[in-house]
């Protein structure tokens, strides 16, 4: 995959994009150009998440990719890694809008990251020259961008008078729609969310809640194949597999359920979440893995 | 006139002879003592004429000497004050019919009050130890100290409560009985037991592999989970202590002044410091250095409550004691040695909150501040610790659920056959337990057949597990054969240990 450059002009150039109010001159572009054009979702949110947000993020995200919808969010630390990670771990495509040249990626923790991203059919853009640093005022000029391509902004979590209420700004001002998650009164990250339910946001709960919003657009489940699910565990560890479920449980929770001693819970989890049959969750508590 | 008696000078746990040598002559009055002396020691002057005045006998009015040889080893503490006391009214000759003879093999030890009262002291144990060693056959010692003194059955302890007592023993006047004590029975009582725990039963199923192996563990879990009462009840599957075991703990507890009326002690110690311990009381130390509670811990359990509260240095100090299992401290007044064979035993909340993974309660930190918290903890700390264990809020629903609890003696009955099979095995390598397993002698006795290996290997790769992880899963796995009574540690055995390395997947 090559870098490009695409004009203003040009016909690659996302059309979205030329629609908001001061669209970018040129694009750098690195990795797969085609996804510009796609339909895609900007998942954007606090740099310092909760455990709460990521959860969240993971889950409306693998749901997301599951209608072949893009993930669109700026390669930040928080949220934006977050969304990013949980794409591409779903074989999804996803976007990466950056806040500096494409040869300086910012932060650099996240250098890794974006490789993946193009190895996996992903994309890195930018409007600056190649060798630009990241400063503060191109963090807001990055997220018109943001809101730019997607058809839409889910906002995930984010606190007040952050970078992420600016991009929903940005989204309303281009006219589209945006989804909040909703967030605990408590919850110092979930002040925007909140903030912008009560000025008239969706408040989404589930993935088909913005589906919904678009009418016009006919989304396509990815086919997955049904098999047998005990079909390739071994037969000793099959009553342990049974017991678990998508509510997480502990070691001893599940050696009572089971009615298996202590030491035979322990080895055989071990050998179940080698084999990617089951998940460890924080805490020591297990569910299955739905692959 | 000249006196010599015998007494015996405690250099931290080690004790070495010394004499007591007393002269009186004519002269202008004068009462001084040399051979290096402490401040304790210096005042033991004032207290000495009192006691002696107060007991009826003039206080000579001459100049007197007395000289402590060896002269170069410095003596400390009051421990003396009888001895002394008796070598002047000896060079007075106010003890005519003493045994010159016998006093050869007898040593005072004691403080005196200002009214003849002999006071009890510290360090009793180790010197009682030391003067069996020198031949001494008799023992005097203040009547609070005997049944300390008592366990060393061979001395004839001789318990007095004022100096008046001694001079008519010494003077023949009146036998003062042996003291034996009827009701020692060594046998130790701990006050809890496991069964008292409900549910948790992958930390009491980690415990046993701790107590089995002797290994370092730490548990992580939420406020209110349990981790301190499980750990108080560690001590009681662990095996019983050996009489010579018991001596040398309580001759740690002797010279600290810890020691409660029983005497003996029976019970493997359990201590507990506060987080804000200072360096000195962790490991020892002071003008003239006492145990700290790495020693107090010797054979027992160090448990720190909130590791990640710790100063960092206190806990960096504790590294070459928990490798070497004693420990030095250097001091002017000479060099120190104390043992420190302790396991190793912490908590900590999984993240500031405390709340990183609790079901019921949302946690409130960051993935920055969960990491920020955990790397409180340094790397080579982490790395002499074999097992972390996950405990978890019991639910309330499960409080009344009274499925076969095993009590502490089931249990220990596993640990005492483990600990047994580990002797044999390590008899020619000077270690006792899997958790002493050096690099050598791990590749002699953790041999693993082709699918173990390949078992161990991905669960690195899916893992993310830490290279310093391969040798304590193999140490535990090992310690789990153990307890099974199997030669060659098995596949089972490994994948029940690789759980055992939570610590190892949120640090990475």
């Amino acid at each position: 995959m090559s870098k490009n450059i695409i004009e203003y002009t040009s016909d690659l150039y996302p059309k979205r994009l030329k629609l908001i109010q001061n669209p970018p001159v040129k694009l750098y572009v690195e990795g797969n150009v085609e996804n510009l054009k796609q339909i895609g979702i900007a998942v954007i949110g606090s740099r310092t998440n909760t455990q709460y947000g990521e959860k969240m993020c993971k889950r409306f995200v693998k749901e997301l990719v599951e209608y072949n919808i893009i993930i669109i969010s700026g390669l930040a630390n928080g949220i934006d890694s977050i969304a990013h990670k949980t794409c591409l771990k779903n074989s999804g495509k996803t976007v990466a809008v950056l806040p500096s040249g494409l040869e300086n990626i910012y932060p650099e923790k996240n250098k890794e990251l974006a490789k993946e991203i193009i190895k996996n059919g992903g994309t890195i853009i930018s409007e600056y020259e190649s060798n630009t640093k990241a400063d503060s005022k191109k963090f807001l000029e990055r997220n018109r961008i943001i809101a730019g391509i997607g058809i839409g902004t889910l906002v995930v979590e984010g606190g007040y008078r952050s970078g992420t209420s600016v991009t929903a700004k940005y989204t309303l001002e281009n006219k589209k729609a945006v989804f909040c998650i909703p967030s605990s009164l408590e919850n110092p990250k979930g002040i925007i969310t909140n903030e912008l339910i009560k000025k008239g946001a969706k408040l989404v709960t589930t993935t088909k809640d913005i589906l919904e919003n678009y009418k016009e657009i006919t989304f396509c489940k990815r086919k997955t194949e049904s098999k047998d699910i005990l079909f390739d565990i071994p037969l000793e560890l099959r009553k342990i597999y049974i017991n678990i479920n998508d509510t997480p449980q502990d070691v001893n929770e599940i050696s009572r359920k089971t009615g298996t001693t202590i030491e035979e819970t322990i080895y055989k989890l071990t050998i179940l979440q080698l084999n990617d049959k089951i998940l460890e969750l924080p805490g020591q508590r297990f569910i299955r893995n739905k692959q | 006139m000249l006196s010599k008696i015998k007494s015996i000078a405690l250099n931290g746990l080690n004790g070495s002879c010394i004499e007591i040598q007393t002269d009186i002559s004519n002269g202008i009055p004068e009462f001084e003592i040399v051979g290096l002396p402490d401040t304790s020691l210096k005042e033991a002057k004032k207290r000495i004429k009192a006691a002696i005045n107060n007991s009826k006998i003039e206080f000579p009015n001459k100049k007197i000497l007395i000289n402590l040889a060896p002269a170069n080893i410095r003596k400390e503490g009051s421990c003396f004050d009888l001895a002394i006391a008796i070598g002047i009214l000896i060079a007075m000759g106010k003890i005519p019919k003493i045994n010159i003879e016998k006093l050869e093999t007898t040593i005072f030890i004691g403080e005196l009050s200002l009214d003849g009262k002999i006071n009890r002291t510290n360090g009793i144990l180790p010197i009682c130890i030391k003067a069996k060693e020198i031949g001494i056959k008799t023992v005097i010692l203040p009547r609070e100290n005997a049944r300390e003194a008592s366990i060393i059955s061979e001395l004839d302890i001789k318990p007095a409560t004022n100096i008046e007592e001694v001079i008519k023993y010494l003077n023949q006047e009146k036998e003062i009985p042996k003291f034996i004590n009827n009701q020692y029975i060594f046998n130790e009582k701990y006050n809890m037991d496991f069964s008292e725990v409900k549910g948790q039963e992958n930390v009491k199923r980690a415990l046993e592999i701790v107590a089995a192996g002797g290994h370092n563990c730490i548990m992580i879990g939420a406020p209110g989970s349990g981790k301190t009462m499980l750990a108080k009840r560690l001590v009681t599957i662990l095996p019983q202590l050996t009489i010579n075991e018991a001596m040398e703990i309580t001759k740690i507890y002797s010279i600290s002044g810890e020691l409660n009326e029983d005497g003996l002690i029976k019970n493997r110690p359990f201590r507990m410091p506060h987080h804000a311990i200072p360096i000195s009381t962790m490991i020892g130390g002071g003008k003239n250095p006492k145990p700290g509670e790495i020693s107090l811990a010797h054979l027992g359990v160090l448990f720190l409550d909130e590791l990640t509260e710790f100063n960092r240095n206190t806990l960096e100090a504790l590294r070459e004691p928990i490798e070497n299992k004693e420990i030095f401290i250097n001091r002017l007044s000479g060099n120190y040695r104390f043992p420190c064979n302790f396991m190793f035993v912490s908590s900590m909340n999984p993240c500031p909150c405390g709340y990183y993974g609790d079901e019921e309660r949302e946690c409130k930190c960051s993935p920055q501040e969960i990491k920020r918290y955990l790397n409180k903890i340094s790397g080579p700390l982490l790395d002499r610790i074999d097992i972390h264990i996950e405990v978890k809020r019991l639910k309330v629903e499960n409080i009344n659920n009274k499925t076969n609890i095993e009590t502490s003696k089931q249990i220990r009955e596993r640990v005492n056959r483990a600990r047994k099979i580990q002797q044999e095995r390590y008899q020619k390598y000077g270690i006792n337990s899997n958790s002493e397993l050096t690099t050598r002698i791990i590749e002699k006795f953790c041999k693993l057949d082709k699918k173990s290996n390949d078992l161990l290997q991905t669960a690195f790769k899916k893992m993310k597990l830490t290279v310093r992880a391969y040798e304590k899963i193999l140490k535990v796995s090992r310690t789990i054969a153990d307890l099974e009574l199997k030669e060659n540690i098995e596949f089972k055995h490994i994948a029940e240990a690789i759980q055992y390395r939570n610590l190892d997947k949120y640090i990475k």
